[in-house]
Order: structure tokens, then sequence, then C-alpha cells
């Protein structure tokens, strides 16, 4: 696409000099400040990549990887301490029960209702990516087990459990690096936790 | 005279064996005539046979509301759940009668709850009481018992159905032994006396009605029996012919020889037109029972059964909102006749005749009632299943629809467009509007309305109207923006400075800012709060125009032009479309295709299809958090401030409005913690309105969501977010020493390094020589 831009007034002086400020900031600054956490794939790149096709398909948006947030002890271990309505744990134990009895579609049923009356709930999201494991979808279970995490806003006793399901998921789906890198990761959610107080 | 002799004679000798010859073929001719009738009489028992087997009731699709779940703690008021229960036609009492009856206490109501089949099994009828107040329900007991319960289900409302374009043909089926035994009793007694006596039709009965048909000098009266009704509702024309009379006489003959008397009756039961609601043909007393009484057929009263009874006579005529008179005289006429008859006692006939007709408010008789939702349902459904399924096999849908949402949004669109018409001096009933709710984490469709007639069920705005978006696109931009944290984060400067562009087809683009202003350089998040357009269009070119639609495909909406003029929204979508994408944000990136539909049963209640809570993560969390912060911004300080003065004081909500050239669409799309909601206001032959986003569509968002008891926005950071504080004017790090300073959130490890001149930290910094250079 051919296109003519002309700005009346080139004010890109500040932005340069502001651009140069931070890479210099950057060289004094101490070594614990360097960028840490998810690098995203650039825009442009994404574009260029699958143009057309729905990205989000593409795995290729990884969640968020915990590593910064100093590990708080105030993160709720069980679902009891998450602050759930009684009315969502007891639909929560119902689906425990019916998974263990085999019954997932049962239990995905009871935990689809539980979520309609607690929606926000990250240990009631990572027990529906548990039962789509069970019921052979893993991509499903993988987008739920992130999404726990993505909730549990960095509670590690979460996350281990998330970890875990999405190298089971990933495995099932044939992507054994991917498999082994969230394994990686769940040895590391355990190992932190196994270490903090 | 001698000739007429022979001539006599000659006759007479040649009548004997004339006559006899025509004896002869009159034999043979009734004799013919005999087995043909017999051949007929066997064809046309055949036929009834096979065909009263053969029947098959058209069973159109039962739509189901979402049901509701009472649990302590639920955000219900007891007085809503009075109404609720009101809605569901359970009918308040000084004590419980029977299934569908509650007593509302002042910290308690008691309820006798209807037996229903849900997708994952049946629920018995039973007693419960809810305790409660203003604010919440508390315990939930089950009465008689010290159990208590976690939580339990109202009976979720039939809220239309999908019937058959062609006959309009709509039916819910009963059998006959759930029926209340004095329906099949009155009718009997009202429409054919004789029913259990006759073999299909009454010979006293025609003498009768020819009688008096004789009297009157034309067809006062018919004769006919319960059998010949449904004989010819089901096979014959209405044709008022001889043959057709004749036949049909036949026929319920035949009918009775091979069919019970209660297989005739509960055939009937189902097949009698009671009434006619616009395109639509109410059949059977199921659906009447509905669509007068907005209740099941098993909690009939018998002035409710007496009534329906006496809508059979006509029910065009006796129809008894246009009617009432008339039909309260032959329901009076007939409650008698069923105390004569000693069905009901003499005190019941009288309590019975001094009540009101007590039928429902026409469009609040069950089904029908959300034509807009309605027809998102079928037109999700319509991808999975074949037409004559939908309309013919009784497949019992249960969605997403909330009744309590629905309602809070007609109402706000019915309430608020007459006031935004007084506003800008429009006639009345110039402006349109339509509306779209969405759950936050499920993705399910809460509420949808169509247009200001919401009871309409033609043009659909909320999934037709194609209107561009204007300003609610640059959430997108201004995401793919922020998507790249090397370059972009809500502080950058943005230049506000006049743009030209060269589109491909040779002419100038020059965007204007709204209020025709330039504002200098404006940080990020400010340009979106304020809705600048220009540096907008700045940002847009910074970033391209294939990574913002890439971004609006990743959020839910693939159809966005390749055009530069998509950054200020130059996108044609409709309110659900906005609600998909906005949706999507409002879930911290994860994206979950909108739902409208649950689960589909058959009849039988055996599980069809069942649509979970699908969700892929499809942008990623931490710039659509920095997003949404800036969006909030566009309440707290931005284009939106109008709607602090309504909204629920110390709770956070984001949003975005939107409004299009000249004024012709005036949009807000925002979201809290549960619910997403996308107005529209417009006017369908696309003129001006004059009214932008916030003087528009911003003030029936605002009061929605306030309605709705929406949450406020969770404001936790994803964990590769980090936040620090800000000197606005620099955009640079502040510390204590600085007045004023915001709090920003940024990508992990993107937080500027660098000081601004107020802080202490920047005097003690290595770098004030650098600061220097920009003071």
């Amino acid at each position: 696409m051919q296109r003519v831009l002309r700005i009346s007034r080139q004010r890109a002086s500040l932005a340069v000099a502001l651009l140069l400020s931070a890479t210099l900031v950057a060289c004094f600054s101490e070594p614990e400040r360097q960028p840490i956490g998810t690098t995203y794939p650039m825009p442009s790149q994404q574009a260029s990549g699958n143009a057309g096709a729905p990205p989000s398909q593409s795995p290729s948006v990884p969640p968020p990887v915990i590593q910064s947030p100093p590990l708080q002890t105030n993160y709720p271990k069980t679902i009891q301490d998450s602050g759930v309505s009684s009315a969502a744990l007891y639909l929560y134990k119902q689906a425990q029960a019916a998974r263990a009895a085999g019954h997932a579609d049962q239990a995905l049923a009871l935990l689809q209702r539980a979520l309609h009356v607690d929606p926000r709930n990250a240990f009631i999201w990572q027990s529906l990516a548990d039962t789509q494991l069970n019921l052979q979808q893993p991509d499903q279970a993988e987008a739920a087990a992130q999404k726990s995490s993505s909730l549990g806003r960095g509670n590690p006793y979460v996350d281990a459990g998330n970890w875990r399901i999405i190298a089971a998921a990933r495995q099932a789906q044939g992507d054994t690096s991917g498999a082994m890198r969230a394994q990686a990761q769940a040895d590391q959610s355990a190992r932190a936790l196994s270490a903090s107080p | 005279m001698a000739r007429k002799i022979p001539s006599r004679r000659s006759s007479a000798n040649q009548s004997g064996p004339w006559l006899n010859r025509l004896l002869v073929a009159g034999i043979v001719a009734a004799s013919l005539a005999l087995v043909a009738f017999a051949i007929s009489l066997v064809k046309l028992d055949q036929d009834v046979r096979t065909r009263f087997a053969a029947v098959r009731w058209v069973l159109p699709a039962q739509i189901y509301a979402a049901p509701l779940e009472l649990y302590p703690g639920a955000p219900i008021s007891l007085a809503e759940l009075k109404t609720e229960l009101d809605r569901l036609g359970y009918r308040g009492a000084d004590e419980l009668y029977g299934p569908g009856s509650y007593v509302a206490g002042k910290n308690e109501i008691r309820i006798d709850l209807r037996a229903f089949n849900y997708w994952d099994g049946p629920r018995d009828e039973r007693r419960i009481a809810v305790g409660g107040d203003a604010k919440g329900l508390g315990l939930v007991r089950v009465l008689g018992s010290d159990e208590k319960l976690d939580l339990v289900r109202l009976d979720p409302m039939l809220i239309g159905s999908i019937y058959p374009t062609r006959s309009g043909e709509d039916r819910v089926l009963v059998k006959l032994g759930e029926v209340p035994k004095l329906l099949p009793q009155t009718l009997v007694l009202v429409e054919d006396h004789g029913f259990y006596d006759h073999s299909g039709i009454s010979i006293r009965g025609i003498l009768r009605a020819a009688f008096a048909n004789l009297r009157a000098g034309r067809t006062k009266e018919g004769a006919s029996t319960i059998t010949q009704q449904l004989v010819r509702n089901l096979f014959l024309t209405k044709a008022q012919t001889f043959k057709r009379k004749i036949t049909e006489a036949f026929m319920s003959l035949l009918l009775e020889r091979h069919v019970s008397k209660d297989d005739i009756l509960e055939a009937y039961l189902n097949e009698v037109s009671l009434g006619q609601d616009g395109p639509r043909a109410v059949h059977g007393f199921g659906l009447a029972s509905q669509f007068y009484f907005n209740k099941p057929i098993n909690e009939l009263q018998p002035q409710e059964v007496a009534l329906l009874v006496a809508i059979v006579k006509g029910p065009s005529l006796y129809n008894p909102r246009r009617n009432p008179d008339l039909v309260l005289a032959r329901r009076n006429l007939i409650l008698k006749l069923m105390g004569d008859a000693g069905y009901i006692r003499p005190d019941e006939v009288e309590a019975a005749i001094a009540s009101p007709l007590g039928v429902a408010k026409a469009g609040s008789g069950g089904a029908e009632r959300y034509p807009g939702f309605v027809d998102l349902v079928r037109r999700q459904l319509n991808g999975l299943y074949k037409e004559e399924d939908l309309t013919n096999e009784g497949l019992r849908v249960f969605t997403t629809l909330d009744p309590r949402v629905q309602d809070a949004l007609e109402t706000r669109v019915v309430a608020d467009l007459p006031e935004l018409e007084k506003s800008r001096r429009l006639p009345a009933d110039t402006l349109e509007a339509a509306g779209v709710v969405t759950s936050v984490e499920g993705g399910e469709v809460l509420a949808a309305v169509g247009g200001r007639d919401t009871r309409y069920e033609g043009f659909n705005r909320a999934i037709d109207a194609q209107r561009p978006i204007g300003s609610l696109a640059k959430p997108f931009l201004y995401l793919t923006a922020l998507s790249d944290p090397d370059r972009f984060n809500l502080q950058t400067m943005l230049n506000d400075e006049p743009i030209d562009l060269k589109l491909p087809n040779g002419q100038i683009w020059s965007p204007k800012n709204y209020d025709h202003q330039l504002h200098g350089p404006t940080p990020l998040y400010m340009a979106l709060a304020k809705s600048y357009n220009l540096p907008t269009v700045a940002l847009g070119l910074q970033v391209g125009i294939n990574p913002v639609r890439h971004t609006f495909s990743a959020a839910g909406f693939d159809n966005v032009p390749e055009v530069p003029s998509i950054f200020l929204g130059a996108i044609g979508m409709a309110p659900l479309d906005v609600a998909q994408i906005y949706s999507t944000l409002a879930a911290g990136g994860y994206e979950t295709p909108l739902l409208a539909i649950r689960e589909v049963l058959t009849k039988d209640g055996q599980p069809l299809s069942r649509y979970g809570f699908k969700v892929k993560q499809a942008l990623p969390e931490g710039p659509v958090y920095l997003t949404t912060w800036a969006m909030r911004k566009v309440i707290e300080l931005g284009t939106a401030r109008w709607a602090a003065s309504v909204l629920p004081p110390g709770q956070v909500f984001a949003g975005k409005t939107g409004t299009t050239e000249d004024m012709r669409d005036s949009w807000f799309a925002g979201f809290g913690a549960d619910r997403v909601a996308v107005i529209w206001v417009g006017r369908d032959d696309n003129k001006p309105i004059g009214l932008d986003g916030a003087a528009g569509a911003l003030r029936i968002w605002g009061r929605l969501m306030r309605d709705l008891h929406a949450r406020g926005i969770d404001p936790l950071a994803p964990a590769d977010v980090e936040e620090a504080a800000i000197d606005p004017q620099t955009g640079l790090r502040a510390d204590q020493a600085c007045g004023g300073s915001i709090v920003v959130p940024f990508m992990r490890g993107h937080v500027p390094e660098q000081y601004a001149a107020c802080a202490d930290a920047a005097k003690s910094g290595p770098l004030n020589w650098l600061k220097d250079i920009f003071k």
C-alpha cells in the first residue's frame, strides 16, 4: 500500500531523547533489574506469520511465566481457603466424587454449574482442566489450566497443579518439548513450595 | 281408441321383462355399489388406522432460560426472589397448596417447588424455605426437616419455541395421566356429553342439531362428537361440504373401532386449536395453559379449566384477551355445569365464579417473551440441527438467558430512549437501540435486545445491524501497541498533530479530533481516555494496520478491512460482534465464542449436545491488563465521566465511548468483573441523531450496570505486570517527594528507569546530567 505520511511538525526529538535515556539507564542499572517474564511475539511478526488465520489457535501466546513476584505466604492452599461460596464448594466436591467414580462427563456439568456460581475461582477452573484431560480434550484442558493460573494471580499452590496438567495436555497433543517445558515449570513450582515456609 | 288397446296391451306385454330387467339391473348396481362401498370402507378403515398410527405431533423445540440458583449468600434480595417466582407463574398464597405456590414472609419465603427434568437429571417437587433480606439470600432449608441445602434451582422459565413458519403450529405435548382429571371431565361434559357411550357419532346429537337448524333456518348448531372433531382436525379440511361430513362420520366410526376412548381424548387435548398469537397457532391444552395462565397444566384451578374449555367453542370469538365479558359468561356457565355434575363442590363453584379471568398479559404468557434472544438461539441452533428437527422433534433447549438481566436491559432501553429524544428535541420514536449483555468468564449471552419494541420478532439490530463502531475500535489498536513493551507503554507520549494520509484510491484522509482542538503531546493512556483521534492515528501508523487487524481477529472478529481508517473504527459491526471482542478484553485476553445455548436434550430427556466453557488464551494477559487500565480512565477522567455519577462508588469499571461521523451512531461498550454490556443508539435510516457515545449509549449503559448490581473489576495485576509511581508531567518515575504522582502499570521489566526532577531518588541518582537535558 502506498501511503504518504506528512506530519506537519516533527517532534521526534523528545522520543529519541527518551529512548536514548532508557538505553543509558539500562546500562547503569543493577543486574536484578533485568527484564524478566514473558516475551510476547511482536505484533508485526504475528501478522506476517499467519495472516488471516485466527491467531488465537496458535499456542504461541504462552501463559504468564510466574517467576518474578516474591512468594507470598497468604495464597490459599486449598479451595476451602479461597473464599469460595458454600454452594460452589458443594458442587466442586460433588464433581470430585463423580470424577473419582469415573463419571467425568457428570463432573464437567457440575463444575460448569459451580462456575456459574463462582466464575473466578482458580481451584474450580483447575478441576475443570483436570476433568477435560480425563475427557480427552487436551486443548481445552491446557486453556482452562492457563485460565486457572491467571485467576490465581501467582498462587503457587494452583500453579504447580496447572503446569502438571499443561504438561500432560501437551503430551497428549504430541507436543513433547512443550510438555517438557511445562513439566520443568511444574517442578520449579513444586520446589518453590517446598522451600517456602 | 282401437289403436290404443293393442298399444296398451303391447306395452303391458313389454313392461314385464323391462321392469324385471330394471329390477335385476338395480340389484346388480346396488350390489356393485355395496361392494364398492365395502371396498372403500375397508380402504378408509386401513387409512384411518395407518394415519392415526402415523400421527406425529408437530413439536416445536422448547427454549428455556437459565434456572436461578438459590444458595446462602446469593446476591438476590427476597423481594427479587418473589418477583422471580411471580414471573415463573408461582402463585402467592397464605399457605402452600401444591407445586407452584409460595408464601412470602418478612424474613423468609416458603416455596413448593415444581418437579422439573433438568439436563442433569430430574428434580422432584419439594417444599423449601429460603431466608434472606434486602441484600441477599440466607439459609435455604427443606420444610418439615432440619436439612439445610447448599443450593437449589428454581425451574427455568419457558421463553419461546421454534415453531414451523408456514403453519405456525406450536404445542406443548401432554399425557392424559398428567392432566388434572377435571379437565377431560369438563371437556366431555361441555363438548360431547355422550362421548363414553357413542361409537364415534351421536345420532341424538345430529337429530337435535338438525331440529335446531331447521327452526333457525340456518346452520346454528353442530353435532360433532369429540371423535369427529379430532378426525376433522387431523385428517380433513374444514370445508362444510356434504361429502366431507359423510367421510368424517365414517372415519369417526372406524377410528373408534381401533382406538380407545382415552387415546382419542388425549389426542384431542393435544390437537385442539386454542388461540392465535400473531403468526403462532396455539394448539393443545398444554401450551394453552402456559399461554393464558403462565403455568404448567397440572396446576390449573377449576375456573381456569372452565375458561380453557370455554375457548374450545371458538378460539377467535372466545378470546379472553379480546372478549373478556363473553368468555367470563361462558366460563361461569361451565362452572355451574361442573357443579351440577358434582365435579366440584357448590362452595368451589361460588369461589370460582367470583374469581377474575386471571389471564396473563399478552406476551407474558410463558412463550415468545424474548424474541430478540430466541432469534439468536434459533440461529445458533440452525447451524447444528435440521430445520424440521427444530420444529417437530420437541427438543428441549436450555439457554444462557438470565431473565433478570434481560428485563433490566429492556427496561433501560424502553425508559431511556424517550429521554434521549427529548434531550435533542427529536420527535418521539425516532431513535432505535440495541443491546447485549454477556457474562465475563463464561462468554454467555445473558440478554439481547434487538430494538425498542422489545416484543417485535422482526429485524434484530443486536445481531443484524452492522454499523461503524467508531472509537470502540481504539482499545484494540492500543492493545496492539502495548503488546510491544519495548516500544510502547501507557506513558508513551503521542503527538497530537494534523495528519493527512493519501489512501490507495488517491483520496486524502485528514482525520480530526472530535473537539477540533490540538492538545499537544499526550500520554498514550490519556489519548485513549479522552478518545483523541490524531494521537490514535499517529499510534496506528507506528503499529501498522495488519497487527491491529490481527488483534481484532484474536479477540473474535475477523472481518476487518485493510485500511488505516480502522484505527478510528471504520468497521461495520453488530452489537453482538462488539460484545464478542469486548468479552475477550474483559476476560483478560481469554476468548470464548459467545454462546446462547448450554444444553440440548431430546424430548425424552436424552442429552444431545452440551456447550461448555470453551476458553483459549487469544491475547496476552499483561497488555490486556494495561489496556483495561486505560479504559478505566475513560470512566474516571475521560469521555465517560458521567457514568461515575450512577455507578456504585468505589467500584471500578472499564469501557469506551464510540461516535461515528456526523453523530449517526452512539455506542458504549464496557465491563466490570462479571458483566460485559454493549449499547448502540441510532436511527434505522442512518440519519444523524445529535448524540455522541457519551450523551447517548453511555446513559443507558451506566444505569444498566447500576441496575444489574454489576461488580467492579478486580484490580489485581497479573504476574507479568508491575506498578510504579509516575510523575504525570514528564512520564518519568516519581517518589514520595513528588506531589500528584500517579501509579501506572507497566509490563514487568519495562518501568521507566529515569526519575523525574521532583524525586529524591533523582537527586541522588547518577543521571542528573541526563535529566538536565530534559529541563
